[in-house]
This record gives C-alpha cells, structure tokens and sequence, in this order.
C-alpha cells in the first residue's frame, strides 16, 4: 500500500496516562497532533503545549469593524448624503450614534469569532479520517487516544511508532488517510 | 451531616494573626477624621459634610458589594469564589462602623443647620435660580412626603439595620461552619441570600436616592439606584482583588489562589466596567435625546467649569481605558497587572461619587465650586478616614477566622477551580 497513511493512534486507559504521555509527545517536538478523551481533561491543554486560541483577534477585528461601520453609516446617511434635522439635533453625534455602533459591535464581535473558530477548527468538514478506526467509539467511553499526523515535520512511521510504545500507548495502529 | 475539612495548604488551616497594618489603618482613619473635622473651621459646615458624604458612600459602596458578592455567590451556590468569600465576610465588619460615621451627619441635620447636607431640609433654604425657596417650591411639596427629616432618618436607620442584620446571619453562619461543618449553615446562607438579595438591592436603591440624587431634588433619574449598584459591584471587585494580590504576596493565599481564580475575577470586573459604561450612557443618552430643561439641569451643572473634564475623565478612565485593558487574556491571569486595574477602578469610582455629589456646593452664584478645590481635599480625608476605619473592622475580623471557609461544601472545587 504506497498511500500515505493519516497518522498513527495511540490508546491510553485513564487520564493520567494520557497526561504525561501528553507532555512526551510536546517534548518529542510535534505539532501536528491530538489527544481525543471521553470527557475534558483539566490542564491537558498546556501538556500538549497548546497556546491560546486567536479567535479572540478575530472577535477584535470583528467588534472595530462594527463600531465604525455603525458610526460612518449613520454619519453617511444623516450627516452628509441625506441631511435631516431631527428633534433640533446636530447632524450628526456620536450620541445618537452609538447604541446603533454599539449593537453592530456585538454582532459582527459575534460573527468574527464563530467564523473564526469555524476557519480556525478547520470546519466545517464531512468526514474525518479518524472516524475510520475502528476503535474510536470508545474514545467517547472509556479509552484516550493520542493521534500524530503523517504531515508533522518530525513524523516516521517507525520512530513514531516507537515513541508512542515507549510512552504507554497501547494498540498503535496506522489510521488510513 | 457533616463536611470534613479539605486538604488544603497549612495557611488555610489555621487562624491568621492580626496584621500590624491594623493599627495603621486605624491611625490612618482617626488622621483622616481629624482633618476633615479641621476643615469644617476651612470651608464650613456645609461643604466638608457633603464632602464627608463622599467618603461615607464610597465604602459603604464597598461593604455593600461586599454584600451582594456574598449574597449572589450563595443564592447561585457558586464554587470558585468560595476561596475569596470568606475574605469578603470580613470585609461585611465595616457596617456598624459606616453607620456609626454616618451618625455626625443626622446629628447635625437634627441638631444643628437643616440643610447641612441636604437642601430640602431646610424650608428657608433658596432655590436657585428663581429665588425661590424651598418652603415654596412646589417640586418640594409633591416631595416632601419622601423627603423629610422624619422619612430620612428611619430610611437610613433601616438601611444600615438591613445591612447590619444580613452581614451578621452570613458571617455567623459561615464561621459556625469552621468549626462543626454542618450543612445547615450553607442551607441557611442560601435562605439569606434568598431573602436579602431583594432587600438589598431596594436598600441601596433608597439610600442612593435620598443620600445623593436628593442633593438635586428636582432632578429625577430611574438609572440612579442602577449606577450606585455597578459602583458597589465594581468596587467589591476591585478591592476583592486587592485583597487577593495583598494575602497572595504575603504567602497566605500561595497553594490555594490559581490562575483560574484572577480569570474568574478578572472577567467579573470586565463585565462590570461594560455594565457600568451602559447604565451611564443610557442616563446621559435619554436626558441628552429628550432635551427637557427639568432634566438636563444636572447634567449642565456638570459641565460647568473643571467639572466638564471630570465628567470626560470618567467616560475614558472609568469606562474606556479599564475596558481595553480586562479585554486581554494576559491582563487578567497577571495578579500584579490585574491588581493596578483594580487600584484605577477603586479611584475612579471615588472621582465618579464626587462628580455626583461635589457639584452640590455652590458658590454665590448658583454654580457648581469647582472640582480642584479644597472640597476636594476634604472628599480625600473623608475617604482616607472612613477607609482607615473600615480596613481596620476588616482587618480586626479577619484574625478571627480561618482565612477560607475550610468546611463548606464548595471549597474542594474551589481550590482546584479550572475552567
């Protein structure tokens, strides 16, 4: 079979094992990898040497880009393309202005951090290769898996393989891509 | 059934022993006291007693939050505050001091000038600008069934009775519970709080109205009790974190505060610093869209003179410069960062109490004293004397008991709080 695999899986029997094992893989220098548990594991986050998400910058950008779309569109519209004198008003005001900037600072906030948690978890996508094991229900049960991807830099299928050995894994099987 | 004690580091363990900073904090006060009393010789009665008001609603603003926090974590019966709670029960110790610092300014009401604080008082005092006074304004007696000595009297003994009261049952409930970890003291916090968060939002609802937006009686605002609750809310916050960064740096919090902890905190304050910059502008925004003379009075009064520029300090400095910053992640896990946003909000909150009370002294013209004067020094003294007092109820309290509640139900998923 000449098909480059997906990656390699690895199974662990409770949280622990798979938290150190977590740490030796972080050490090991990969980057394209995953743990998949049952349940969440508190702190499993930094073992795996994840940093923090940046949906945040996409919120950022999203929530400027609201508060001055509200702000020129209501400075557009009275101010300058259609001039109405309302209620003995300026023309224009940040005052009026802004509980409209502000509701569009909340929505488009919204929309850049769905979407970008969608772009950034690489979703929405239809099919996962790890689906494909055959093993993998237990994931939502009563085992941890570990999964290193074939496209990670340091990635061989028979040093991996090794490594996953040594650190406690169980059962390491090659997904299909 | 009882809760055993956790394992937590030998700190939480043990009762602390009181901080000589104690005996400071008490100086601090009686030094701040006696200058404010000098300034009565100053500036006179009227404008050192609204300047007192200033610090007698800053820190009652604090040990009311105070209450809330307590109040909100049982009624929810939340988990990650329960390292902080304990802290925040002796911060409740302040209550019968504040009423008894409250006490000189109804003595003085019955016994001395009417209208040493508050306007109303005082038939004889004038109305400005029509000369008018308050014997026979109108406005006043459509008011006067609220507004009278008698009312205001008995409103204030009921409020500091309704803070006095529900401190005492939460504090005695909580420290019962060191010693025999009996599940009924949570089950009669939980009642508390039950009862007590709706008397406690009406209380501080009523005392903002007849202590501070009656000093304008003619001006009316259904957002008032709503700013005084934001600046009790940040400021127990703030001061939460104060206390958090000052027992972490000592020692006594190390094993048991987490970066979860600030987090948690931190985005409290954040949504706090929104809630705050809501509430104000909605106020503004509605006087400014209406544009009735009867309104916006109060607000033209604050914009007379330097009163303008306090007024853009708190839109940037209480709302826009706090939000920006507990925006950031880092900021908020970072206790020393987390702890100067708290000393900002704590002093901002006490230039938005004198943007709403100072400009009740006027010069001879009608007109709002300006902001840089010496009532300011006296708002500061009474701040500092007030505070003395209060940090030193806190920390005399805080000897008594262990420093978390180490037998409450919550306090194991308190100290391994993660998100």
């Amino acid at each position: 079979m000449a098909a480059q695999p997906y990656g390699l899986i690895a199974g662990f029997s409770n949280p622990s094992e798979i938290f150190h094992a977590a740490e030796k893989v972080r050490d090991a220098g990969y980057t394209r990898w995953d743990c998949i548990t049952p349940f969440p594991v508190h702190g499993l986050d930094n073992a795996m040497g994840v940093k923090r998400s940046m949906v945040p910058r996409f919120s950022l950008v999203g929530g400027i880009t609201g508060f001055c779309t509200g702000m020129s569109m209501i400075w557009y519209m009275n101010g300058y393309d259609y001039t109405l004198t309302v209620g003995g008003k300026p023309l224009f005001s940040p005052m009026f202005a802004f509980p409209v900037s502000y509701e569009l600072t909340i929505l488009f906030t919204a929309f850049a951090t769905i979407i970008g948690m969608f772009v950034l978890n690489g979703l929405t996508k239809l099919y996962h290769p790890i689906l494909k094991y055959e093993h993998i229900r237990r994931a939502t049960s009563d085992t941890f898996y570990i999964v290193i991807q074939a496209d990670d830099p340091r990635y061989n299928p028979a040093n991996t393989r090794t490594l996953l050995e040594t650190i406690g894994g169980r059962d390491v099987a090659e997904l299909e891509a | 059934m009882s809760t055993p004690a956790v394992h937590a580091p030998a700190a939480a363990a043990s009762v602390p022993t009181v901080p000589a900073l104690a005996t400071k904090s008490l100086a601090v006060g009686l030094a701040g006291i006696a200058l404010t009393a000098l300034g009565l010789l100053i500036s006179g009665s009227h404008a050192v007693a609204t300047a007192w008001l200033v610090g007698l609603s800053f820190w009652t603003a604090m040990a009311i939050g105070m209450l809330l926090l307590v109040l909100i974590h049982h009624v929810f019966d939340a988990m990650w505050s329960t390292v902080l709670r304990r802290q925040l029960e002796h911060g409740l110790a302040a209550f019968p001091w504040l009423a008894l610092l409250f006490l000189p300014l109804l003595l003085a009401t019955w016994f001395g000038a009417r209208d040493i604080v508050w306007p109303w008082l005082n038939p004889a005092h004038v109305v400005l600008p029509e000369g008018k006074t308050v014997g026979a304004d109108l406005i006043y007696a459509k008011k006067s069934g609220f507004l009278n000595l008698k009312a205001l009297t008995i409103a204030t003994v009921a409020f500091f009775a309704v803070w006095i009261w529900l401190s005492a049952r939460l504090r005695k409930a909580s420290f019962s519970q060191d010693a025999d970890g009996d599940i009924k003291w949570t089950r009669m916090n939980r009642v508390t709080a039950g009862f007590g968060l709706p008397l406690a939002a009406l209380s501080l609802t009523f005392a903002a109205i007849y202590w501070i937006k009656s000093l304008e009686y003619h001006w009316f605002s259904t957002m008032y009790g709503v700013w005084y609750f934001t600046n009790c809310m940040r400021g127990a916050y703030a001061l939460g974190v104060v206390i958090m960064f000052w027992l972490w740096t000592r020692g006594d919090y190390k094993g048991i505060l987490h970066q979860d902890h600030w987090h948690s905190i931190g985005k409290m304050m954040l949504a706090f610093t929104v809630f705050w910059g809501y509430i104000a502008f909605s106020q503004y925004f509605l006087i400014w869209n209406a544009n009735m003379p009867e309104e916006t009075f109060w607000y033209n009064l604050r914009e007379y003179g330097d009163w303008w520029g306090v007024g853009m300090v708190l839109v940037f400095g209480h709302f826009l410069l706090p939000f920006l910053l507990l925006l950031s992640y880092r900021y908020k896990v970072k206790p020393a960062i987390l702890q100067r946003i708290a000393l900002w909000i704590l002093a901002v909150i006490f230039i938005d109490l004198c943007w709403n009370i100072l400009p009740a002294i006027k010069d001879a013209h009608g007109n709002p004293q300006p902001f840089l004067s010496l009532n300011l020094l006296w708002a500061a003294t009474s701040t500092a004397g007030v505070g003395g007092v209060c940090v030193w109820a806190y920390l005399r309290s805080f000897s008594t008991a262990k420093l978390i509640p180490i037998r409450d139900p919550r306090i194991g998923e308190s100290l391994v709080h993660h998100e």
